[in-house]
Parts: structure tokens; sequence; C-alpha cells
């Protein structure tokens, strides 16, 4: 993001005192949540993206979720046969396996069937049938003649759930996940079965109706979180191959609607039904058009693509903090701004936890008299990155950097600063 | 490509991390269970186990095959010293059973998801499982227990791998649709930004809209409602022109052509703006060359700009009629608008504040024209605009 101090020396952490430190950290933490409340996508983004959202769900990964839940079941459906002659009567238990299966199929066919997200009644349903087998299996299994046996078909249930990870909350799969361990857990205690040896194979029980939905879960999220800044970096990779300079996405669609409301003002003149003279409240309305429009109409409101990338983009947005008076980054070949919106994106998505930040500064150019014809143009690019130690660096974020040009990297008090050389055609010969 | 690569490794060490800290984590907490391991037992373990949650962190960082190594070498440790420690005579007893079962179905396969992908890590992948049965095969064999850690360490790798394999093809999937849409979003782009040059270039049509606005900002005072309506309803139609796609053009007013010309005649559009400011009450005079033929983009700077002054005159001179004279030579078009209204301290007000320096010099510059001006209090103020012909 653009900012109207630059990020160096003023932003830099001044060497001595950790008071100063905090405080240009917290200013970092502020500009960062700022942006962050201010984020917004352009329409025409959210658009296509609704569009095409078939398929980005995770539907393909949860059924890879469902087969490794089903080889759980597979197990405790051994087990129910090993302990077939225990039980006083297994046909509670059978019955409980039986309706399992077909929930199990129903649920699977139906998750594959449906758009998007399964509707709440029929994740309701789903779980009802859980909740019967549930019954079904402990029915069969608490009484105190049945020594040696322990829930299967209830601790398959979390195989169930395991299918549905994908197509519901997170959070509502971890609720329901639980509420059946606590199930489990309670039935183990009050078929008194106080031999301690035994409670670790309640627990074995237990584990085994909670490992999948809850693996699931966690697998789903970070599939789901990878998905959305992949996401976030092709959208704003569509920059790269605009003009040096543009208006930009948001701004376009600014503009659309001012003329927009403009119409709507003098058609409702036009026909009389704002009457004149006009009220305050309405003539204010005019005017704040007038200026806004004013503003878009004046040239040298177009922006580089890095200002755009960096806008449009809910991670790089936050993070990133651009200076760039003269608009060098607009110079760079196609080639150059791929590879560095890259390594960028590369270090910020690269951390977990830790939030890193970098400023970018482009230019100024060391030597602007004797140009000769056909000779490069040169400029340096200085990248100042924050919370990312060297060592983490991602070898393909250095090779992303080599592409815009030859560099040196640095770490002086704390930070990491790269100092890249960059050189474009100069846009006098073209 | 090879950061769909990437992307997909990261995936499955975060799952394969996930997985093994559960599984160990669940295996520490039978260790706890009262009278199921002697004591040295649990110490040995504990500490194995602890290392190997330790591996099974690393995995998740880096996904290195040494870690894979370091976590099956342990559990198969962990499993070989509960198996072996155990009384003969009595042989496993559950603790001990859900304790082997646990550390071979998921806390060692953990290493599963990341050996799925490439030849040489799926060889590791069956070398692994096959140790780790073995091992698990062994223990239950020599203390005579039940079947029941073998099954369940063979469901365990069974689901790890086959998941971790299916996950494996699941992100390059996804990741390709997620490309399709950058393709998509690209040419979403590239028509926002035609549109918004679109708009940008209609710049004839925003400055008499920009002219109404102004005046209804200031409640339309001094121009009869009827002219503000007459003046509106022309604006309305010509924006609604604009967003259904079409490049109006006011040519001259009441008639509008929807064809944007490259050249265009000077005359026939300076009378649209007397027109206009006609009926806001300002009469404006012409003098001298009407027949200038003009590129459309210089034209519309010189209009737009002409428009401002004689709004300023409008509004600031105090007087009710305006001069325009039009002059050409061979490179240059030439307006003087001249009033002789109150005028004004140059050096008092500065041309910032007039918003000249932005809406008129700047318009001007942009096609390599200029603005002058030159006032003095009590004896009006004369603007003059040039652009290149």
């Amino acid at each position: 993001m653009t900012t109207g101090a630059p990020p160096t020396p003023a932003a830099a952490p001044p060497a001595g005192g950790s008071s100063s430190a905090r405080a240009h950290r917290q200013l970092l933490e502020e500009q960062r949540d700022e942006r962050r409340r201010t984020f917004r996508r352009p329409q025409r983004t959210v658009d296509t993206t609704r569009a095409n959202r078939t398929g980005l769900g995770s539907r393909h990964l949860g059924f890879g979720i469902s087969m490794s839940g089903g080889f759980v079941a597979l197990f405790l459906l051994w087990r129910f046969a090993m302990q077939w002659d225990r039980y006083p009567n297994p046909l509670p238990t059978l019955a409980a396996w039986i309706v399992l299966l077909l929930a199990t199929v129903a649920t699977l066919v139906l998750v594959n069937r449906l758009p998007d997200r399964m509707p709440t009644w029929l994740f309701l349903a789903a779980l009802a049938a859980g909740e019967v087998v549930v019954g079904l299996d402990l029915a069969g299994y608490g009484h105190t003649g049945a020594v040696g046996t322990y829930p299967t078909a209830a601790a398959a249930v979390g195989a169930l759930f395991a299918v549905l990870v994908s197509v519901r909350r997170g959070r509502e799969i971890v609720a329901a996940t639980l509420v059946l361990g606590a199930v489990i857990a309670a039935g183990s205690v009050s078929a008194a079965r106080t031999d301690p040896e035994v409670v670790a194979l309640a627990v074995l029980t237990i584990g085994l109706c909670m490992f999948p939905p809850l693996l699931g879960v966690s697998i789903v999220r970070g599939f789901r979180r990878m998905v959305q800044r992949e996401l976030d970096l092709v959208l704003v990779q569509s920059t790269i191959s605009q003009p040096s300079s543009a208006v930009g996405m948001l701004a376009s669609e600014e503009l659309a609607r001012i003329d927009l409301d403009a119409e709507t003002l003098l058609d409702d003149v036009a026909t009389g039904r704002t009457a004149l003279p006009l009220s305050p409240a309405k003539s204010a309305a005019a005017a704040s058009l007038a200026t806004q429009l004013r503003l878009h109409l004046i040239e040298g409101r177009r922006e580089t693509w890095l200002h755009h990338a960096l806008t449009e983009s809910e991670f790089l947005g936050p993070a990133v903090n651009l200076d760039d008076p003269a608009g060098l980054a607009g110079q760079l070949s196609p080639m150059q701004r791929d590879a560095l919106l890259l390594a960028i994106w590369l270090l910020i998505s690269d951390t977990e936890g830790a939030e890193p930040t970098v400023s970018l500064v482009f230019g100024p150019f060391g030597r602007t008299h004797g140009h000769v014809i056909g000779e490069m143009l040169r400029f340096p690019i200085k990248m100042i990155i924050e919370g990312v130690p060297r060592r983490r660096v991602d070898p393909e974020t250095w090779q992303a950097i080599r592409v815009v040009g030859p560099h040196i990297d640095s770490v002086r008090s704390g930070q990491l600063h790269v100092d890249i050389e960059c050189s474009i055609d100069n846009p006098a010969d073209a | 490509m090879p950061r769909i690569a990437r992307e997909r490794d990261r995936v499955l060490r975060r799952s394969a991390r996930a997985t093994g800290l559960t599984a160990s984590v669940t295996s520490l907490a039978y260790l706890a269970v009262p009278g199921g391991l002697d004591a040295p037992v649990i110490l040995f373990a504990a500490t194995l186990i602890l290392l190997m949650i330790g591996c099974q962190y690393v995995l998740g960082q880096s996904g290195a095959l040494r870690w894979v190594l370091c976590i099956v070498l342990l559990g198969n440790a962990v499993i070989l010293v509960i198996g072996l420690a155990t009384r003969v005579d009595v042989g496993l007893n559950a603790v001990e059973e859900a304790l082997i079962g646990t550390l071979a179905a998921a806390a060692v396969s953990c290493v599963a998801p990341v050996l799925v992908v490439g030849p040489q890590r799926q060889l590791v992948l069956f070398g692994s499982f096959g140790v780790t049965v073995a091992g698990v095969a062994l223990v239950t064999i020599t203390a005579g227990g039940s079947v029941l850690p073998l099954a369940l360490t063979v469901c365990g790798w069974a689901a790890l791998s086959l998941g971790g394999w299916w996950i494996a093809q699941s992100v390059p999937r996804v990741l390709q649709r997620v490309a399709a849409i950058g393709r998509a979003h690209q040419a979403e782009r590239h028509a926002s930004e035609l549109e918004a040059q679109r708009r940008q270039g209609a710049r004839l049509l925003h400055d008499t809209v920009l002219a109404t606005l102004t005046l209804l900002a200031h409640s339309g005072v001094g121009v009869s409602p009827a002219a503000l309506r007459q003046q509106s309803g022309d604006d309305a139609r010509l924006l609604r022109q604009l967003r259904l796609g079409a490049l109006p053009t006011p040519a001259r007013s009441g008639v509008y052509t929807l064809e944007p010309a490259n050249t265009s005649m000077l005359g026939s559009t300076l009378e649209s703006v007397k027109q206009r400011f006609g009926r806001m009450g300002l009469e404006v005079d012409w003098h001298g060359s009407g027949q200038v033929l003009l590129p459309s983009d210089v034209l519309d700077s010189f209009l737009l700009a002409l428009g401002e002054c004689l709004e300023n005159v409008r509004r600031h001179s105090g007087v009710t009629r305006a001069d325009v004279t039009i002059s050409d030579d061979d490179t240059t078009v030439r307006a003087m608008v001249t009033d002789a209204g109150r005028g004004f301290d140059l050096s008092a007000v500065g041309t910032e504040r007039l918003g000249f320096a932005e809406s008129v010099v700047a318009r001007l510059r942009d096609v390599g024209g200029n603005a002058r001006l030159f006032s003095s209090p009590g004896s009006g103020t004369t603007v003059v605009l040039e652009v290149p012909k």
C-alpha cells in the first residue's frame, strides 16, 4: 500500500531504546489493522470469483478424508465381528451398523449431488442418524453381561462426521464430534468398568471416534486457507499485464458509481421529483458528487500496477508499504513484475503466526545525464523485510528476486535489507 | 508448476504433523493409566515419545526424509521396548495393546502423507510400513497377544497413505481451477480499464455535468428552474447513454451525436457552450474565427478550460456578460476570455484557490497548451488560453 510517509528511514526502528521500537511496531500494527478494516475487493473480482466457485470447494478433498475415515470404520467393523460372541444380544449393535452404513452412503451421495454447501436440515438429519447409531450401539453393550465388548458402531459415527467436513463449517463438526466423544466416554463410565486396563481401550475407542473428523477439519481448514491465498495471488497477478499506469478496478467502479449517482440526481431534477430550489441536503450531495467527479477526472489519478496489486490483495495490502513517488514500478517488464510480486507474496505467505512487513522503496535514478541510446536505465529497489529471519527465506524467493535484478542482502538491526539493482529498457528509446 | 508442488507438500506436511502430534499425545495419555506399564518402561517410552513429538513438529516444517526416518525408528523402538518388556506368561495387557496400536497406526504412520509423492519417497513409504508391521507382528506373536494392534496398524497406514495420496491429487486440481479464475479475472481487469478510459475520455460530457452539478450545489440560485430542469434532463440523458456503452459527445445544444469524431469544428461546439451559459444567465459574446479544426482531444480540453473560465466569470465577476475572442495562427489556437467585473488581486488570491491550476491549466497542459491570467481589483479579468493546432 502506498503511504504518504516514506517507510525509511522514518519508519525504520531506531537503533536505541526498546520503547521507541515498540512504538514503531505498534504503528505498523495499527496501519495493518486499518488496512484490514478498509479492505474491499472490486465488485467485478467478487463476481468472477463467485461465478467460478464450484470446484474450489474442497469436495474432492472431502472424499479423500471420507475414505480415510472409512478405514477406521473398517477396523471398528472388524472389531465388532471379533466380539460378536461376547454380546449377550448382538442385534442392536448390528442394527446400529446397518443404520450407519445406510446413513453414510446416503450422505456421500447427497454431498456429491448438492451444490456448494449442505443444507442445515440435512446436516441435522445426519447428526440424528448418528444419535440413533450411538443409542443402538450403547444399548447393546451397556449391560454388565457384555464383558470384553466395546462400542464399535458408535465410534464409527466419527467416520460419518468426517464425510461432512467439506460441506459444513469446521466448528459445527468439532462441536458434534466433542459431543459424540463425551457420550461414548459417559457410556464407558456408566458401564462400571473400573478396571484400569480397560480404561485404555475406552481411550482407544474415543480416539478412533474423534480422530477422523477432527483431523479432517484441520486439513480442510488448512486447505481452504491455501486456496484463499492462492486465489488472492492470481487475482492480483492480472495486474502485471497492465500498462505502466492504469486507473485500476476500484477507481473505475467508483467513477461508474459517481456517474450513476449524478445521473439519478439530474434525472430527479429534470422530471421534477426533486423540487427546485434544492434542499440543503440535496445541494450538499450535488456538491460532493461534483468534487468526487472532478477528482476522478483529473489526469494523474492513475497508479502503477503494483499499487493496484497491493490495494486489491487481502494478504499483501496490510503487510506491504510501498514508496514509489515516480511510478517506477510501472516501468518494470512483465517478467520482472511477476517475479517481484511473487517474491513479496512468498515472503509474506510463508510464515505461520508471525506477521511480517515488507517495505519497498523505488528509485531514485542514480544517474540522469549522459544517456546513450540503447542503454538500459537503472534504478534501485530497496526491500526491507521485518519479521522474517534470513534463514527462513525460501530459495524460490531469492530466485524470483534475481529475475527482478542483481541484489545484495544484509541484516541490520533485525531487519533483512535487500537492495535490488533494477535495469529497464529506456522508455525514451521505444 | 513448482509452486503447486510446494503448496501440495505444505498441505501434506501439515496433515502429517497434525496426525502425528495428536497420536503421540494420546500415547502419552496411555502411559498415565495406572497399573498398565512398569515404571522404567514408562520412563523410557515417555522419553522416546517426547523425542518423536519433536521430530513430528520439525517434519511439519521441513518434510525432510531424515525426520521421517527418526520418527519410524523412534516409534518402532518404543513398540519393541513395550512389547518385549512385558511378562511373557500374561501376554500383552489392554494398555500395551492400545498403546502399540496407537503408536503404529497413527504416531508412526503419520509419515505416510509426506511419502506419497515421488517413486523414491513411495519406496520409503513401503519400507516404513514393512518395518512397522514387522515390529508389531514380532511383539504380538512373542507375547502371544491378540491381533488387535496388527489390524489397527494396517488400517491406520492404509487410511493415512490413501488419504495423503488423495490430498496430493486434490491440491493441483484446485490450483488449476484457481489459475483459470485468474485468467478470467485478467479479462475482467482489462474490461474495467477500458470502461474507466471510456468514462474519463468523455470529458466534454463530464464538463457539462460538472457545471450543472455545481449549479445544483448552489441550489440553482440565479438560474431559472425551467432552464435548470432542461439542462439536467439533457445531462442525465447523456450520462445514461454513457452508461449504456455509447460515447456521447454533445455537439450542439439539444442534438447529440453518438459517434466520437476524430476532428471537430470549433465553431459549432462553441455555440453549445454559449447556449449553456446563456441559460444560466451569462451572456457570452463571440468574436473572431469560428471555423477552426482541432483534434478531438485538444478540442475537448480547450472547451473544458473555456467552460471553467466562463463559470468563474459567472460566479465571481458580478457581471452578466463576458467576451470571448478566438484567434488562430499556423500553430496555435487562442481564446481570450474577458469580463468587466470586479476583478481581484492576483497576489492576494492564490491561483490554487481558484481551482484554476487544476481545472484549467492542467487540462491545457495535457494537450500541450497553456493558460495565463490577468486581473486587478476593479478592472475585470482576462484569461488567455492557448492550445496547439
